[in-house]
């Protein structure tokens, strides 16, 4: 675009002149300037300077003479910069209204402009320059003389008031209205003009017909008519094309440059039009319609290097135009509009005219070679014509002629023009224009994130880089783009692009990239049944086929072998792999090279004990055409102690002279030959003596004496395709010979540990009992090996999963939350005692405890004790895991492990009960126990200040006897409640079988009235039966146990009345006994009491049935009765119900309570302490 | 005329690529194919701008450069069809026939029970047919 003058890129801009009062013209440029639309103003300081714009009068009008050509040059530029549409001239008032020599020179001066305006017709402005203060001071009549004098209209006479910042505004605002109002009836006046002699139909020529028509056109742009000029630019346009087989002005050769420059300066113009006003899609259209209609015009062959270059810019600056106009991207939308001319994406991309264009100039440039080489004095084509020039038309060259100091032009002969061209075309050099080009493309095709399209750009571009024997960037470039067509298995373009690629680093003087580049295109797909005869231009490489792969192939092992060198350009040593330049090849498991050699390595069983053989079978494919010989093959391991080398048979002579390091295992096969797609299958046992992982790292091939190509072994089960020939339709087999091995196989083995020949026992003594601490005897006995460094993990299981600790374990250990807890290890005991327990371990936590071990040699042992508290019954898995060495040595690290685990049920060794219970016979009415009869949860009340009876039992649930010590309650709070032991200490240590329970009785007197009455902890202290030594050795010394149970509270009521019910322990057939109901009103308030006596058929009773009684507060009140037993054995005596009326209840005592046992007689024994009968000590 | 006609496979893999040309522009014309997978993709990928061609197996013109044109048809299972000619006034109508006869022809070959899904189509009968299909391009609306 910057090839085009100035003056044509840019819109054109009416231009007004200024004359007369000079030190005024800078604001008002200035103010035209900004304004939009914008008018350009030449400042003229001096009125005399106006006859600058005066037509200079044609010298020979003659009709007769010839077009010289079609635009005139500087016609443009002309009507741009010089001669103004309309000029201003500027009068201050003095001159107007001063002395009659001032008036004088004012009209003298207009008369003058006028002289020049008239004869272009450019309009005129006259603008009085005055104070503000006196701007009424010029008088009418010489304000109508200077409009006479002007011969303007009145509207054109401005007054131009330039000291009082308001009115000069405005002034200037008045004068660029009229400024731009007159430009434009000039410009349209002269469009009209021009319009006319078209329109008459009697040019003589085509030329005048499309230079009046861009006339026209450039007014109609003045006036900001773009529709109008649009549409006379392509009128213009369409004649020109019409001039091509018709026009016979110059030579063919020359008359077809103009022609093409015209036709471009008006495509541009029309570009430009239809861009701006934002039809995008039509301006495309329009390029691709001017590319149909000049691209075939070659023109002589001898210049159509020309064409190229023409074409070339064509495409180039509608790439910069389109890229320019910010509608680009959004009018994208309109392509589907059109339904003849359909558009593509693509030609919305400037990127696609910048590919376009550099495809041109590549063509001219090899144009420009052709015909440079063709013309036989090449040599003497250079820059010495300078006579040659541009002429004063568009398109047209001149030879300078010089005459006696004058310059004359003349025309060229068409011979003159080409050699002039091919001089120029010799200046430039296409190569660095053709890149730039085409990295702009590449560039925008990248952002655009259109890859195949910039991989296109960007092999072209390496293709010209390696034309200017640019090798390092065309590399660089080529290297990013093979890596598209290898993914996508686009073979033909791949094997151009590695052919290109080898020569670069051919070039370069890079062995190793030459080599893994000719290995790669020996190993490309290339089929036998591609048409390989089409391709032709293939780029150094040669076209793919089979043979040239073979080629290249042998090529490349010459190189390996070190038999043959790489041929370099001459400046260069040729390079040859030597000791002092070893090759070494890398194939990684992404490498393209995998095609050239796959190795996958499969081991037989994926688990053995160490130093046990077991199989590998190594397997190596190549698809290179002809077979590989390896010399050396060696397989690497991560234990490097199990690496070995394979040897090829045939070769042995040249595998001696290799890398084997001593005591290395080494191996010869037969025969070491790869064969095309057919995997050489070689297999060997292999021990390891290490356990752990063993994992086939490399497996690397050596080819002659300093060539090595190093693969990363794979595994068959997870191997990925074949770059490349996945694609391919061919015979795929197996990397084993074993189907199942092919899917499965690994190519890592884990070699298990030896074998523990270590004992470790757990001794158990059976369920555990909470709050005991449990021992667990743990030995090690030693049977074959030593142990050394030992250490014994414990560790803590809930077998029903979930922890040991209870749900709310957030918070860090605290020894109540722990059901379950390791508490030490305890008599660990040396069989050695010179070892010194100072080095040892020991960590406790617990759920997890480490101990050390000593060192124990052969048949010796050591044991220790666990110690295992419960907190709650809980079974738990106790797992235990002695790690050792075998060796004392520090750097074997390897680690034996024998583990052991032990299911063990923590029980609950007692159960503790209680009872609360009433003295026998003897009943206070508790009020709120009456209330609330029937509730099983209701906290037991006691009689305040009366005793209570206390059953505690103690029931054994575990499956061995306990002996119980003691039990006692412990009471919290002194003074509030009397507890008293009834028996003070009745036994030896009580043995209690399983299931049996054991009673004890307390009595209780609470003293205080409370709701909530503590009566104490029960303390039970009981022990492992000590007779059961001899089953569990280790428990010699059995821990007392203490266990622990808080009463519940208690509630305790004062009663307002209590019965007692008096009777004889037994009584004797015929004996009248007394039976007598006593009665304690225990309130200050006269207590209403009803009774009544249910009669009994085994008693004679005396006394009154039901009555009604009042207690005094405070007193007592006894019921007697007398009854006689009528029958013997266990009678029911007369059932009584005592009923108070204020608290609304009644009493019957219970059926034991108010049963006798009747002798027939009187029996034979002492009747002691019978007064002792209403409380006992009884044993359920 | 036809130049040349192509396969793609979902990876963007040549299937099958033939060209039918003398001038020794072959290489030129993978080229070609290879870029005009970029359009496929930008059409696939932003369907609304091709409007009315949403759901159809006809891509239309891909691309001109400057001596041939570039037709697209993609299959539902993502097979691209990329047909160029030299022709400068092709009926849509002629490409849609060819295309789907081509489409024919494709599925009867990788209905070839020897034939691997995703591999090169190296069936002679495929060829044969392909080239026949060429030949008639065209003809059976021009007269």
């Amino acid at each position: 675009m910057e090839d085009f003058p100035e003056e044509l890129r840019r819109p054109p801009v009416a231009l007004a002149a200024l004359v007369g009062c000079p030190e005024l013209h800078a604001p008002i440029t200035t103010h035209l300037l900004a304004e939009q639309p914008p008018i350009n103003a030449l400042a003229l300081p001096d009125i005399s300077k106006i006859s600058l714009f005066a037509r200079i009068p044609k010298e020979s009008s003659a009709p007769a003479r010839p077009v010289g050509g079609i635009l005139k040059r500087d016609w443009l530029f002309k009507h741009r910069t010089r001669i103004p549409a309309v000029v201003a001239a500027l009068f201050s008032s003095d001159q107007i209204s001063g002395e009659p020599a001032q008036w004088l020179q004012v009209c003298n001066d207009l008369e003058n402009l006028k002289g020049v305006t008239k004869g272009r017709n450019i309009k005129l402005v006259v603008a009085v320059v005055t104070q503000s203060n006196s701007k009424d001071e010029i008088s009418e009549d010489r304000m109508i003389a200077l409009r006479k004098r002007a011969e303007v209209d009145s509207k054109y006479i401005i007054i131009f008031i330039p000291d009082d910042p308001l009115e000069l505004k405005q002034s200037l605002n008045r004068l660029r209205n009229t400024l731009g109002e007159l430009a434009n009836t000039y410009y349209k006046d002269e469009g009209r003009r021009v319009k006319a002699r078209i329109d008459r139909k009697n040019l003589s020529s085509i030329e005048l017909h499309i230079r009046y028509c861009f006339k026209v056109a450039v007014y109609a742009e003045f006036r900001r008519d773009w529709a109008e000029g649009l549409r006379i630019y392509e009128e213009a346009y369409h004649a020109v094309r019409e001039m091509v087989g018709s026009s016979t002005r110059l030579p063919p050769i020359q008359r077809l440059v103009e022609i093409k420059t015209v036709a471009e300066q008006l495509n541009f113009k029309i570009s430009t039009l239809l861009m701006h006003s934002g039809k995008l899609a039509e301006a495309i259209i329009w390029f691709r319609r001017h590319m149909g209609a000049y691209r075939r015009l070659v023109g002589a062959p001898d210049a159509n290097f020309l064409h190229w270059e023409w074409l070339s810019r064509q495409f180039l600056v509608f790439a910069e135009l389109l890229e320019s106009s910010s509608a680009a991207v959004q009018n994208t939308s309109s392509a589907t509009s059109g339904t003849a001319d359909k558009l593509t994406e693509w030609e919305f991309y400037p990127a696609y005219y910048y590919q376009s264009a550099a495809q041109y100039l590549k063509e001219k440039s090899s144009c420009l070679e052709l015909a440079l080489s063709m013309s036989e004095n090449a040599d003497e084509i250079d820059g010495s014509n300078e006579s040659v020039t541009t002429s004063v038309y568009v398109g047209q060259f001149a030879k300078l002629l010089e005459h006696g100091g004058a310059f004359t032009m003349q025309l060229l002969t068409d011979e003159e023009f080409v050699r002039h061209a091919l001089a120029e075309g010799k200046r430039f050099q296409d190569s660095f224009e053709i890149i730039a080009l085409l990295k702009r493309s590449f560039e925008a095709y990248n952002k655009h994130k259109t890859l195949r399209m910039a991989s296109y750009c960007g092999f072209q571009m390496a293709r010209e880089y390696f034309a200017i024997n640019d090798f390092g960037n065309a590399k660089q470039v080529l290297d990013n783009v093979a890596n598209l067509y290898r993914q996508e298995g686009w073979v033909a373009l791949l094997w151009e692009i590695l052919g290109y690629l080898r020569e670069c680093s051919r070039k370069i003087g890079s062995v190793k990239d030459f080599v893994e580049h000719s290995l790669e295109m020996a190993a490309l797909p290339v089929s036998i049944t591609t048409d390989a005869q089409f391709f032709k231009d293939c780029g150094p490489a040669g076209s793919p086929s089979l043979p040239q792969r073979e080629m290249i192939q042998k090529e490349v092992f010459g190189v390996f072998r070190g038999e043959s060198e790489i041929a370099l350009n001459e400046e260069n040593n040729p390079l040859k792999v030597t000791d002092d330049h070893p090759l070494y090849l890398e194939i990684d498991l992404v490498s393209p090279l995998r095609v050239v050699l796959l190795a996958s390595v499969a081991f037989h069983e994926q688990i053995v004990k160490p130093g046990r053989p077991t199989m590998i079978t190594v397997s190596l494919l190549t698809q290179l055409p002809l077979n590989v010989e390896i010399d050396q093959l060696e397989i690497q391991f991560n234990q490097t102690e199990c690496s070995f080398i394979i040897v090829n048979g045939q070769r042995p002579q040249l595998a001696a002279i290799s890398h084997v390091q001593p005591g290395r295992r080494v191996e010869t096969a037969p025969a070491l030959e790869i064969v095309t797609n057919k995997w050489m299958r070689l297999t060997y046992d292999i021990k390891s003596e290490q356990s752990g992982k063993l994992e086939c790292m490399y497996v690397i091939a050596r080819i002659g004496p300093h060539s090595t190509i190093c693969c990363r072994a794979e595994s068959p089960a997870s191997m990925n395709d074949l770059p490349l020939w996945k694609f391919e339709d061919r015979v795929e087999t197996i990397p084993t010979k074993d189907p199942a091995l092919a899917l499965s196989g690994q190519k890592a083995i884990q070699v298990e540990e030896p074998d523990p020949q270590v004992d470790l026992k757990l001794g158990s003594s059976g369920p555990a009992l909470v709050g005991e601490n449990f021992i667990v005897p743990v030995t090690v006995i030693s049977k074959g090996h030593s142990v050394h460094a030992g250490e014994l993990k414990i560790n803590l299981v809930d077998t029903r999963g979930g922890g040991l600790l209870s749900p709310r374990d957030v918070e860090p250990f605290s020894t109540e939350n722990l059901h379950v807890e390791l508490v030490g290890v305890s008599g660990q005991e040396w069989e050695d005692q010179s070892e010194s327990p100072s080095d040892s371990i020991r960590k406790i936590q617990p759920s997890f405890g480490l101990i050390s071990v000593p060192v124990l040699s052969e048949g010796k042992s050591w044991s220790c004790k666990l110690e295992i508290r419960w907190n709650r019954p809980k079974p738990i898995m106790l797992y235990v895991s002695l790690g050792y060495s075998p060796y004392s040595s520090e750097t074997s690290s390897q680690k034996v492990h024998v583990h052991k685990n032990l299911e063990i049920e923590g029980k609950t060794a007692l159960i503790i009960s209680h009872r609360y219970m009433l003295p026998f016979r003897q009943d206070p009415l508790l009020p709120s126990m009456t209330k609330a009869t029937g509730d099983p949860d209701l906290t037991p009340i006691l009689p305040l200040k009366e005793r209570s009876i206390l059953i505690v039992g103690a029931k054994n649930c575990s499956e061995v006897p306990l002996r119980l010590l003691s039990i006692s309650i412990e009471s919290e709070t002194g003074g509030i409640c009397t507890v008293s032991q009834k028996v003070e200490d009745p036994m030896e240590p009580a043995l209690i079988v399983p299931g049996e329970e054991f009673k004890k009785i307390f009595s209780i007197i609470p003293e205080v009235n409370l709701a909530n009455l503590n009566i104490g902890t029960v303390c039970l202290r009981w022990r492992r039966n000590s007779g059961s030594e001899e089953e569990s050795g280790s428990c010699s010394t059995v821990a007392e146990v203490l266990t622990k149970l808080r009463l519940p509270d208690v509630s305790v009521e004062q009663p307002p009345i209590i019965v007692n019910i008096k009777c004889p322990a037994h009584a004797i057939l015929g004996n009248p006994f007394t039976f007598s109901i006593r009665i304690h009103n225990q309130t200050k308030l006269l207590q209403e009491i009803k009774y009544s006596l249910a009669d009994s058929q085994s008693f004679v009773l005396s006394g009154s049935h039901n009555d009604t009684i009042f207690v005094l507060p405070k007193s007592e009140h006894i019921l007697n009765f007398k009854l006689v037993p009528l029958a013997s054995g266990s009678q029911q005596l007369p059932r009584a119900t005592v009923t108070s009326v204020r608290y609304t209840a009644a009493f019957q005592p219970s059926i034991s309570a108010s049963t006798v046992f009747v002798f027939p007689s009187k029996p034979h024994f002492e009747l002691s302490n019978t007064e002792d009968t209403r409380v006992r000590s009884v044993t359920l | 005329m036809i130049v040349c006609v192509a396969a793609v496979g979902q990876q963007n893999n040549p299937l099958y690529i033939q060209s039918f040309t003398e001038a020794d522009d072959a290489l030129k014309l993978h080229h070609i194919v290879h870029c005009s997978l970029d359009v496929v993709d930008e059409r696939v990928n932003n369907p609304k701008k091709s409007g009315p061609t949403l759901n159809e197996t006809f891509l239309g013109m891909l691309y001109p450069t400057e001596n041939y044109k570039v037709y697209g048809y993609l299959t539902n299972t993502k097979v691209k069809f990329i047909l160029v000619t030299t022709d400068l006034d092709v009926r849509d109508a002629d490409v849609r026939n060819f295309f789907s006869r081509f489409h024919a022809a494709y599925v009867d070959a990788v209905s070839n029970p020897f034939h691997v899904p995703g591999k090169k189509i190296t069936s002679r009968i495929f060829a044969d047919r392909v080239r026949n299909i060429v030949k008639s391009f065209g003809l059976s609306s021009t007269g």
